[in-house]
């Protein structure tokens, strides 16, 4: 089992140095190295999983392969190693398959792209990276592999490059993130300084005897970085705009596997977070006002992706909120059923866009349904999924969140959950029905060539369907009791141990099922409220509804919904925000220390040298070359040595 | 006033002072080192005045005179010699063409 496991993230490593070399020589053929390479790790990440959950050759506790001393400086020493447990298990599980699955869609929906080697090259690198992260036993590893995240993400939103607003979203991701890396350096140097070793298992040992001012530190600083690649308030400005790049990288880094790695962070250091028991307050508080704020934001965006973009940051903030009151299962549990069926809807938006000739603009589709049939399938199945319809994975996940936030104490997060959890549903079926029901607004140019995506972009989305519908019966039924609650067991139990918290069994006949059972309530009747606003036609049960646009302009026009669509549309005006603080007031700032390092820094520098070469100019006068000149100073000078001789003599 | 230290300083002073002159205002080289000459002759002349008028100075006054009368001898050996080879160089005995030194 040893030997396998660093071969998971060397395959794509080696993918990417052969495609990146080589891409540009094999032109058409130049995703099959890179695709090969992702199978191969998936199927060594399968038998690794497989290993560590149903513990052959991996203990319960996880297993350390040291590979070699990475940093043995004197005073600071740093391992190359990789560390497999549960919780390492379930990463790998939604990283290699959602990663394979998205090389595959890429296949048909690259294929005509210029730089379709770069592209594949740069997501083998990602794959690489985001394995490293996931494996890495220790914190300066996981950094590294946090960084170099943020560069493929920053390297493939930028994927366009020659599109100005490509650039800049690209730009914008990489300075939100670096805000967050900051704050995770800090709680590397911290936890250095303060325990002397980076080695995880060797840091959550030692956590609990260390001074409480330090533990919070830590939770702080770990939180940072965490709020930043998970895109949480305030840091969530960077996501929507991620969007600029290809689709397949919006399913895959930007839906599935990076943005999870906050959630994981949090997660693996339940620990460190758990004896900072007022940082996990904290946590479920950034996570909940993130849900409810991007849900709403998700309400009146028209760009497809948009939408997405904004569910996946509603949906991470249940993560963290899910995370922050102790429901450690659960967000894992949702962590992986959302990047099942969020990977599913991206590249499913994907195949939409690609059927409509590149629009993304939902005020420019509709009624496609009927013509890209395998596309209007299994998003619908990833709707009802996000939308936590029982018994599909959302509904599963979801409802252990909530039920977690409720049973732990925490009313105030179950009940803003509660609200989110049908605002969801809502946005989700305003997505399909502006999409795939109702009258067509397509272009007529575009429309009479509308057609379905070639097999290797349909296919990925059939097999990532399967998980959307299934995973959450598999491995979370029955409730809070499933196989993930058995994996995932050993992992948190010190946590939850230290919370001194009895977990109550779930009740189906009490107040678990009451709570399953309003939730559900509340999610139907968003989802009808969202049909008969805008459109649904599904004759298979008997629903058919037109769309009443006049209807939503009037309701959006009334003067208590005016404020809420006004701020919604404007996402609340975070970005103005940042643009006034950053850009403007920044760029004052910024253009007020450029005056003084060029006024007065360089300024005294300058002058100096002013002053050195306009003295040297003048006294060059008196060098004139002439040797009577010279004879005359000697002459004037002696003459002046002696009257002053003279007149002291006189005195 | 005839026979007096006095009129030897006046007469040494006035010789300086020629000799500063032709050293200043001539610009032939042969013509400056012989303008030195007559300053060093007027120092010269100054020190075997008071040689001669001094009594307590006067055995000093002949050896000075005559390392001066040696080292002028050796100053006017190499400046000439210098003269020489700068006007080979240049072609010209004007010193005022000297320039080269001259950014």
């Amino acid at each position: 089992m040893n030997f396998l496991i660093p071969l998971i993230p060397l395959l794509p490593l080696a993918g990417f140095a052969v495609t990146g070399l080589l891409g540009r020589q094999m032109g058409r053929q130049s995703h099959q190295i890179a695709v090969w390479a992702v199978v191969a790790s998936w199927l060594v990440a399968m038998v690794v999983a497989f290993g560590a959950l149903a513990h052959v050759g991996i203990a319960t506790a996880g297993i350390d392969v040291k590979l070699w001393d990475w940093i043995p400086a004197t005073g600071f020493h740093a391992d190359f190693g990789f560390f497999v447990d549960p919780l390492t298990a379930c990463l790998l599980i939604v990283v290699t398959t959602i990663g394979m699955l998205v090389h595959i869609y890429s296949i048909g929906y690259m294929a005509h792209d210029e730089g379709k080697w770069r592209f594949f090259a740069y997501l083998n690198l990602f794959m690489f990276s985001m394995l490293l992260l996931v494996l890495a036993d220790n914190f300066l590893l996981v950094f590294a592999g946090w960084e170099l995240v943020g560069l493929c993400s920053y390297l493939l939103i930028g994927f366009w490059y020659t599109r100005r607003s490509a650039a800049e979203a690209a730009k914008k991701a990489f300075l939100v993130n670096r805000v967050g890396d900051m704050g995770f350096a800090l709680g590397i140097m911290a936890i250095w300084t303060q325990m002397g070793t980076l080695n995880m298992q060797a840091v959550f040992a030692r956590i609990g005897a260390m001074p409480h001012e330090w533990q919070i530190a830590i939770a702080l600083l770990i939180l940072c970085g965490a709020v930043g690649k998970s895109a949480q308030f305030p840091l969530h400005v960077w996501l929507p705009d991620a969007m600029e790049g290809p689709t397949p990288v919006s399913a895959l880094i930007h839906a599935a596997t990076m943005v999870n790695a906050g959630v994981y962070l949090v997660a693996r250091c339940n620990l460190i977070f758990q004896s900072a028991s007022e940082v996990m307050v904290l946590v479920a508080a950034i996570g909940i006002f993130t849900a409810i704020l991007a849900a709403s934001i998700a309400f009146t965006q028209t760009d497809i992706k948009r939408v997405l973009a904004y569910s996946t940051i509603s949906q991470l903030g249940y993560m963290f909120a899910s995370l922050g009151v102790g429901a450690w299962t659960a967000a894992i549990f949702h962590l992986m059923s959302h990047g099942f069926f969020k990977g599913l809807l991206f590249l499913g938006s994907g195949s939409v866009i690609h059927a409509v000739d590149g629009e993304q603009d939902m005020r420019k589709m509709g009624g496609l349904a009927r013509k890209i049939p395998i596309t209007y399938v299994t998003m619908l199945i990833g709707s009802v999924a996000i939308a936590g319809v029982p018994p599909l994975a959302g509904f599963f996940s979801k409802d252990e969140i909530l039920g977690g936030a409720f049973k732990n104490g925490f009313l105030w997060v179950w009940a803003i959950g509660f609200l989110v959890a049908g605002m969801t549903a809502f946005y989700m079926f305003r997505l399909m029905g502006m999409t795939f029901w109702g009258p067509s607004h397509v272009d007529p140019e575009v429309e009479h060539h509308i057609h379905e995506s070639p097999p290797s972009m349909t296919r990925p989305l059939i097999l990532l369907a399967v998980p959307a519908v299934f995973l959450g019966m598999l491995i979370g039924f029955p409730p809070e009791a499933g196989l993930l609650h058995t994996w995932l067991a050993p992992v948190f139990e010190g946590a939850i141990a230290l919370s001194h918290r009895t977990e109550a069994a779930y009740t189906f006949m009490g107040v678990d099922g009451v709570l399953a059972i309003v939730t559900t309530g509340l999610v139907a009747c968003a989802i009808v409220l969202a049909w008969r606003l805008f459109g649904v036609n599904m004759p298979s049960i008997g629903v058919n509804l037109a769309p009443r646009p006049d209807r939503v302009r009037e309701i959006s026009a009334r003067p208590g919904f005016a404020f809420f669509y006004r701020g919604s549309s404007h996402k609340w005006w975070f970005d103005d925000l940042n643009n006034l603080l950053f850009v403007v007031w920044g760029g004052r700032l910024a253009a007020a220390v450029f005056w003084f390092d060029r006024t007065v820094v360089d300024g005294t520098v300058n002058g100096i040298g002013a002053v050195t070469t306009g003295a040297g100019m003048r006294l060059r006068q008196v060098q004139t070359g002439r040797v009577q000149n010279y004879a005359l100073g000697i002459a004037l000078g002696l003459i002046a040595m002696a009257v002053g001789y003279v007149l002291i003599a006189v005195r | 006033m005839s026979n007096s230290l006095d009129s030897y300083l006046v007469l040494s002073g006035l010789l300086f002072a020629i000799g500063t002159f032709g050293f200043l205002a001539r610009r032939n080289a042969i013509s400056m080192l012989m303008s030195i000459e007559l300053m060093i002759n007027a120092v010269n002349l100054t020190i075997l005045a008071f040689g001669a008028f001094v009594a307590k100075l006067r055995p000093d006054a002949a050896v000075i005179a005559l390392i001066v009368i040696a080292v002028a001898a050796a100053e006017a050996t190499v400046g000439l010699a210098i003269v020489i080879a700068i006007y080979r160089n240049r072609k010209t005995p004007l010193v005022d063409e000297y320039d080269s030194m001259k950014d």
